[in-house]
């Protein structure tokens, strides 16, 4: 089931709540199983460690099974499981010891005084085919999308990764929704940024062969 | 006629195709006249779908699936010991 959910499966997924609200166990089965792998992806893409991404889904998982009864329904019970899932990987982070964030402003582009084109800018869009699922464009992606600043960061999982709509990113997060997108398009220049250096050096690379 | 930094200000909204017509000519129109905004436009397009296929790729481990299975049906059994 993807993030953008069809109707049908809301239907479903709330009628789910209602029967585990009800004390029906297998439904809370089945909504383990619906929101497991959601849960560790996102947060296992926040705190890019496996065991930290397993203590987060188990915490989640228990957590719905034990404040269910504290779900009333006023935003929908996806958008109540990210809020959870959230707040426990940003336990887990702060934790731990912080990397100093790259300033997010140095990689903006940057124009001359008449609004124009300052950097040489290549089109690498048509050569990333190839190069999509090796480790080291993996590695490079993921180091970029480790560098974001974290109020970016979760803006672009949310909603570029796992496809939620820019509204219900704002509903989860306490945004609105102009600052959802501002947030959104930082994060995707910043990685456009770190990823061109990449591409375009892979590109003469291939030149030079 | 629109500059490459009102171009990249109205990139976000022109994806999304929710720029009114008469901003989605003109920006077309810079488009026309400048080669590097559409590298631009396009890498950035790239940026979202290859960050999103990389990312997406993260499956729930076997040992992770089990070891959290256990734990659920522990919960059920005897609720609060975890």
């Amino acid at each position: 089931m993807s993030f953008t959910q069809p109707k049908e499966n809301k239907i479903l997924e709330e009628a789910l709540v209602r029967q585990f609200q009800g004390g029906d166990l297998e439904a809370y089965d089945k909504i383990a199983e619906i929101y497991q792998k959601k849960i560790y992806g996102l947060s296992f893409n926040l705190t890019r460690n496996q065991m930290d991404a397993q203590d987060v889904t188990q915490e989640v998982l228990l957590t719905l099974f034990r404040k269910i009864h504290t779900f009333q329904g006023k935003s929908a019970f996806s958008s109540w499981v990210y809020r959870i899932t959230l707040n426990a990987s940003y336990m887990k982070l702060r934790s731990k010891k912080k990397e100093p964030n790259v300033s997010i402003d140095e990689l903006m582009p940057s124009y001359n005084g008449a609004g124009f084109q300052q950097e040489k800018i290549q089109d690498w869009s048509e050569n990333t085919e190839s190069l999509l699922f090796t480790n080291e464009t993996r590695d490079v992606i993921n180091k970029a999308i480790e560098l974001l600043p974290e109020k970016e960061k979760v803006v672009f999982l949310l909603r570029d990764v796992e496809g939620l709509s820019t509204e219900k990113a704002g509903e989860i997060l306490d945004l609105t929704v102009p600052a959802v997108k501002s947030r959104l398009h930082r994060a995707r220049l910043f990685l456009r940024k770190k990823l061109s250096s990449y591409f375009e050096e892979f590109s003469s690379r291939k030149v030079e062969e | 006629m629109i500059c490459c930094k009102e171009c990249l200000d109205l990139l976000y909204d022109y994806i999304e195709g929710s720029l009114d017509q008469e901003t989605t000519d003109s920006l077309e129109e810079h488009f026309q006249e400048c080669p590097p905004c559409i590298s631009f436009m396009k890498t950035y397009k790239s940026t979202t779908t290859i960050c999103r296929d990389t990312l997406n790729q993260v499956d729930v481990p076997d040992a992770v699936r089990e070891a959290l299975l256990k734990v659920l049906k522990e919960n059920k059994e005897h609720p609060g010991e975890n």
